[in-house]
């Protein structure tokens, strides 16, 4: 295809995404209105209905948690997915031992960058696990959870070195945790059936509102999907990792 | 507020502008790290903490990561592109 005539289409392009875009613009609500009745029902009823405060969580895993199980099994297959690529690469008997770095080793970490980064790794984890448990009483849950658990356990490799990181990481281990997640996620939409109400209503009682303990199956969906995106997200970062150290097949 | 709202969406449009100008990879990589805080920002003054929370968990420090182990993994398997690389994008590892 020509410059010119490729031009030509960017400019047809751009007139018309200039044209739509002015009509969508002026048919929007204003910033910050919001015309749709859903919002303010849930705000309305969802600390008496399910005695929980955080109206997020009361929709991400009670009203619509059959939602949650998509995004969850979406990430599973995302996560599967990329571990059969890469970890195919390197060989189904994969072991726990670091691949091997060819060319560049860094030097030892310094005594004051290792004595921050665990300090932080705990603080990290403290706070991990306080968002996964309080889910419904404070923003946040078992995916944000998850993910500042998962992405933490990279302040070792940060602190200490990789090895020290690779022999933390079992990943045949968090290949059942994140199974175990997504297993806990699905039974608690299932328990419901066993009593004869629809799938994902709410069947353990509800507690006291602003209480740890409360909002009945959420605190345990949460759970599952903190385990399911921590492990998760660990795995994947595992293999780019072991990628980049993976030894090169055709060595010149 | 309103002026704390104006100047997060300042701060976003002139990170993500960040992000598109910087050319070299490995620097590109951090932008996007400061694109990410200051979207998660921009969430945490339009009232949506749990999407800051995702933000900062996944784009500023998990994408930023897996962009930095793709580039080191293409260094070791090539180890002279830099010069040549550095006026467009990494592109994912191919097999």
């Amino acid at each position: 295809m020509s410059r010119r005539i490729r031009l030509l289409i960017a400019a047809l392009a751009t007139v018309v995404l200039a044209v739509a875009g002015v009509v969508v613009l002026r048919h929007m609500p204003a910033f910050g209105a919001h015309p749709l009745p859903y919002g303010d029902a849930i705000n309305h009823s969802a600390v008496t209905e399910r005695h929980v405060t955080n109206m997020v969580t009361a929709v991400n895993f009670d009203y619509r948690a059959i939602d949650t199980v998509g995004e969850e099994f979406m990430l599973i297959a995302a996560v599967t997915g990329t571990l059969v690529l890469l970890r195919g690469r390197r060989g189904e008997n994969v072991s726990d031992a670091p691949a091997p770095l060819q060319g560049h080793e860094f030097p030892p970490r310094r005594e004051a960058l290792t004595a921050v980064c665990r300090l932080f790794l705990a603080i990290t984890w403290v706070f991990g696990w306080y968002v996964v448990l309080h889910p419904q009483l404070t923003p946040g849950g078992g995916f944000q959870g998850g993910a500042i658990l998962g992405s933490g356990t990279l302040l070792v490799y940060l602190g200490e070195d990789y090895r020290t990181w690779r022999r933390l990481i079992r990943s045949r281990l968090l290949d059942r945790v994140e199974a175990a997640g997504a297993l806990i996620l699905g039974l608690s939409g299932f328990a419901a059936l066993f009593t004869h109400a629809p799938l994902f209503t709410n069947v353990l009682p509800l507690g006291r509102t602003k209480a740890m303990l409360s909002g009945g199956l959420i605190l345990v969906e949460n759970g599952g999907v903190a385990l399911a995106v921590g492990a998760g997200f660990v795995l994947v970062l595992l293999e780019f990792l072991e990628e980049t150290r993976a030894p090169k097949e055709n060595a010149s | 507020m309103k002026i704390l709202l104006a100047l997060m969406f300042l701060l976003a449009a002139s990170a993500g502008t960040g992000v598109v100008l910087t050319r070299e990879p490995r620097n590109q990589v951090i932008a996007l790290s400061l694109n990410g805080l200051a979207l998660a920002l921009l969430f945490m003054v339009l009232k949506a903490p749990d999407v800051a929370y995702s933000e900062i968990a996944v784009g500023t420090a998990v994408v930023p990561l897996m962009f930095l182990a793709t580039l080191v993994s293409l260094k070791t398997d090539k180890p002279k592109p830099e010069r040549q690389q550095s006026s467009h994008r990494p592109r994912k590892h191919a097999t």
